[in-house]
């Protein structure tokens, strides 16, 4: 069974009066496919403004409008069920900075529908995953760079997902913690967790993935597997080309 | 079962993120506050007794000192609405004012006793209306007592003209308006933190995270409007203790709650919905954290200064009064005068208030149209 399915997707942030105003619409995402293998880790690729996150928003219910359909281990979306099954771990710090990892993490429990003891005993084993159990009393503005990427991404993992969404988790952050963010991963994806990966560092992506789909302008340009590339930012920059994307 | 879970918890986490927002406590508490007091003592000399509570420095200049002249001058001086205030010699007369040593000046010219030249007045240019009224009159009194030989002309006129308004309606004291005013205009300005942790929470992706978790958007949008509608309602009565008990003592300003204290509760509450709608309609007007302080500041400002909070509604012109009627802040502002010093029924209030239940609504109504959660 595949962990997720995407087929014809397209999306526009256009509206459709913006079709007769502009002369057409601008696609985030055109007729865009993609599958990811239940167990590996899949690596998403593409310059900036290639349709990464929105793809992201979209499987994670937050953007609707699209057309096409996709599949979540095997339930046709949108499916509330199914959605609990996604962890996400947004490219921002998606977390409440006035607030203690404890107390958000508790937040986040309640918001995931598990009981108060799932939620103590779930933190506990997140913090310790991502190494902050000596600072889960610590106000979130309090932490470092990566301290508050390694929490973004406990809190993806607080209610146990089976799909870990996680876009540019390492951005920004030192080696020491992109390496402990690296050892998470392999970690949580041996323990049966499949992750969509959506980074910039190929050296990442090709660390850590087993297949990779490249995409840019909304449309798919490669899906396949990592054994087959030799070069990974090579073959990337034939790809998209070398042009800047400041658009 | 699920939803009064998230709901309380979203509350929870509201009102903790608020309250460990030093800002947010200085721009709701203090400020209002600092506002009363200050605003309170501004005012003071606008509503004082223009008879009793201030004494007027007056410059005296007798060019006649005849016995009537001499007597008048007398009379003045004995008033307790002005204080004599010399200048010195050389110091030109046409220029008095100029020096703000002296707000009038009282010439009594020769041949005043004759009944030839009239008694002069000179006012400061930007001395108040409601003073120079009473100096007229006190004037007008004493040269009348003086020419006419009346030993007291206020016991024969009081035979003719009595006032029998009761002691404590006399003056209204500048606290009964700046209480209920600032505190509706801090109520307004929850606008700003409101529409700042929508906005956030928007950008920062922990929307995006609820949402995974198929929180229901409405349960999201109640979870954050309930606790600005509960600090709404601390402020108010914040500010009304410490209006109504706190600042009368440091002041020395008299302030009455009225005889229907228990008005107090519907006003308060449908002005807490209009202060919130106001922020909910921000916090979905609003693209950017700048437009949402600007806005919401704007906002609260300009409907203040229509509503009768920085200069008092009777002080306005009557076009001014009637452009007021479109700020929310004015119909907020008279119903908690119609508590405090009319003394009115409800069916007097109960307009005023429909007519803030409509605006909450409109801005509930327009929010939940433009919000783009989905």
């Amino acid at each position: 069974m595949k962990a997720l399915e995407i087929s014809g997707m397209s999306f526009s942030y256009n509206s459709p009066a913006d079709k007769l105003t502009s002369g057409g619409i601008e696609y985030a995402l055109h007729n865009f496919s993609m599958s990811v293998d239940k167990g590996n880790i899949h690596a998403l690729l593409g310059p900036n403004g290639a349709g990464k996150t929105t793809l992201m928003k979209i499987v994670t219910g937050v953007l609707r409008g699209y057309s096409g359909e996709f599949f979540v281990l095997g339930n046709r979306m949108p499916d509330n069920t199914a959605l609990t099954s996604i962890g996400c771990a947004p490219q921002a710090i998606s977390l409440y900075m006035p607030l203690t990892a404890l107390e958000n993490l508790h937040f986040f429990g309640v918001m995931a529908n598990l009981s108060d003891e799932q939620i103590s005993e779930r933190s506990d084993y997140v913090l310790a995953q991502t190494g902050l159990t000596d600072h889960a009393k610590k106000l979130v503005s309090a932490y470092s760079g990566g301290m508050q990427r390694r929490l973004n991404l406990a809190v993806a993992l607080l209610h146990s997902p089976k799909l870990l969404l996680l876009d540019e988790p390492t951005v920004g952050v030192d080696p020491q913690s992109r390496h402990h963010i690296y050892e998470t991963l392999i970690k949580l994806n041996s323990s049966g967790i499949t992750i969509l990966l959506s980074t910039h560092i190929m050296e990442e992506a090709a660390r850590l993935c087993s297949n990779v789909t490249l995409l840019d302008t909304g449309k798919t340009i490669f899906d396949g597997s990592m054994s087959a590339i030799e070069n990974l930012e090579k073959f990337f920059l034939e790809k998209t080309g070398r042009g800047l994307r400041d658009n | 079962m699920i939803i009064k879970r998230q709901l309380k918890e979203i509350v929870k986490k509201e009102m903790l993120i608020m309250l460990r927002d030093k800002q947010t406590i200085l721009l709701l508490f203090f400020m209002p506050l600092a506002l009363i007091f200050f605003m309170t003592l501004a005012f003071k000399g606008l509503y004082a007794d223009k008879i009793y509570e201030k004494q007027i420095p007056t410059v005296i200049e007798n060019e006649s000192n005849s016995p009537k002249a001499n007597l008048l001058e007398k009379k003045i001086l004995l008033n307790k609405l002005i204080k004599r205030v010399e200048l010195p010699p050389d110091m030109d007369k046409d220029r008095i004012f100029e020096y703000g040593e002296a707000q009038v000046l009282v010439v009594i010219p020769k041949g005043f006793e004759e009944g030839t030249k009239p008694v002069e007045l000179y006012f400061d240019p930007v001395f108040d209306t409601g003073y120079k009224i009473a100096v007229r009159s006190m004037m007008t009194g004493l040269t009348v007592e003086v020419v006419m030989g009346i030993e007291n002309i206020d016991a024969i006129v009081g035979n003719l003209i009595t006032e029998k308004t009761k002691k404590e309606m006399d003056v209204p004291s500048p606290l009964q308006l700046t209480v209920p005013a600032y505190a509706i205009f801090a109520m307004f300005f929850i606008a700003i933190p409101m529409s700042i942790g929508f906005l956030k929470e928007k950008n920062d992706g922990t929307l995006q995270r609820l949402f995974t978790y198929c929180v229901n958007p409405n349960v999201i949008a109640l979870g954050k409007i309930i606790p600005y509608y509960i600090i709404n309602i601390i402020q108010f009565v914040l500010m009304l203790f410490i209006g109504a008990f706190i600042a009368p003592y440091v002041l020395g300003i008299p302030f009455q709650m009225g005889t229907h204290v228990w008005h107090l509760i519907p006003v308060t509450l449908v002005v807490a919905a209009a202060t919130t709608g106001f922020g909910v309609l921000i916090a979905t007007l609003a693209r950017t954290l700048e437009q949402t302080s600007t806005l919401a500041a704007t906002g609260a400002i300009l409907m203040g200064a229509l509503g009768g909070i920085m200069v008092p509604h009777f002080v306005m012109s009557h076009a001014m009064q009637k452009l007021a009627m479109i700020s929310p802040i004015f119909w907020a502002h008279q119903s908690y005068l119609d508590v405090f010093l009319r003394n009115a029924e409800f069916s007097t209030i109960l307009p005023k208030l429909a007519v803030l239940s409509l605006f909450a609504l409109a801005c509930f109504y327009i929010a939940g149209r433009r919000v783009k959660w989905m």
